[in-house]
């Protein structure tokens, strides 16, 4: 990615990691259903408008579905830009809106069974200060 | 017409379910209140806002008429991340 950024004095990534303990306990695993058509659009759609409103160069978003260990990735979001601010902003932002816009269901899946979960308040909070 | 669901509702309704429907067509309000009788444990989850109707791949309101042959998905909430 920092190889496509050419000019790109910043790169500001992340990555969300699936947590050994949730809600229910320990987990097992967590499963990310998703959609055959609207996952993948959702994603285009959430990097476009980062790109798009941070002037930055280049956004990278990288999301599993299916079975997810604890510990093991979920998803990495990434933004390269002339200057820092403009990367961290994307960055934050693409979290943001991943969380609570990205078409997933998302459960976890331990000792007391299977556990759907959905965005916090903080969560749609966070999605809804860009606004 | 075919119902399909995801996330939580798919683990109480299936991955489908077949629907007969009048030839004039049917809201999505009133589809919904068709699978709470159906399923009453999930009632409120499909009165609930927070579940929303996907034809054609385009979010729907709940006064939105599904002609016969159209296919309804059911979203519960997102969570992506």
């Amino acid at each position: 990615m920092s190889e496509g950024a050419a000019g790109a004095g910043a790169v500001v990534s992340f990555v969300g990691l699936a947590r050994p303990e949730g809600g229910g306990g320990a987990v097992d695993r967590l499963v990310l259903e998703h959609h055959p058509r609207l996952t993948a659009r959702s994603l285009e759609s959430i990097a476009a408008e980062a790109e798009r409103r941070f002037g930055v160069d280049q956004v990278r978003v990288v999301h599993r579905c299916g079975i997810i260990l604890p510990g093991e990735a979920i998803v990495f979001a990434a933004a390269a830009s002339r200057h820092r601010r403009a990367a961290f902003e994307a960055a934050d932002y693409l979290m943001d809106r991943l969380k609570t816009e990205a078409v997933f269901w998302k459960r976890e899946e331990g000792e007391t069974g299977p556990r759907w979960i959905e965005p916090t308040e903080a969560d749609y909070a966070a999605r809804d200060r860009w606004e | 017409m075919t119902i399909f669901f995801y996330g939580k509702l798919r683990e109480r309704f299936g991955t489908a379910v077949e629907l007969e429907i009048p030839a004039a067509g049917c809201s999505i309000a009133a589809l919904r209140e068709r699978l709470a009788e159906r399923l009453p444990a999930v009632a409120l989850d499909l009165q609930s806002r927070t579940v929303r109707a996907c034809v054609g791949d385009e979010i729907v309101l709940d006064d939105f008429v599904v002609a016969p042959g159209q296919d309804v998905e059911f979203f519960p909430p997102l969570s992506g991340g």
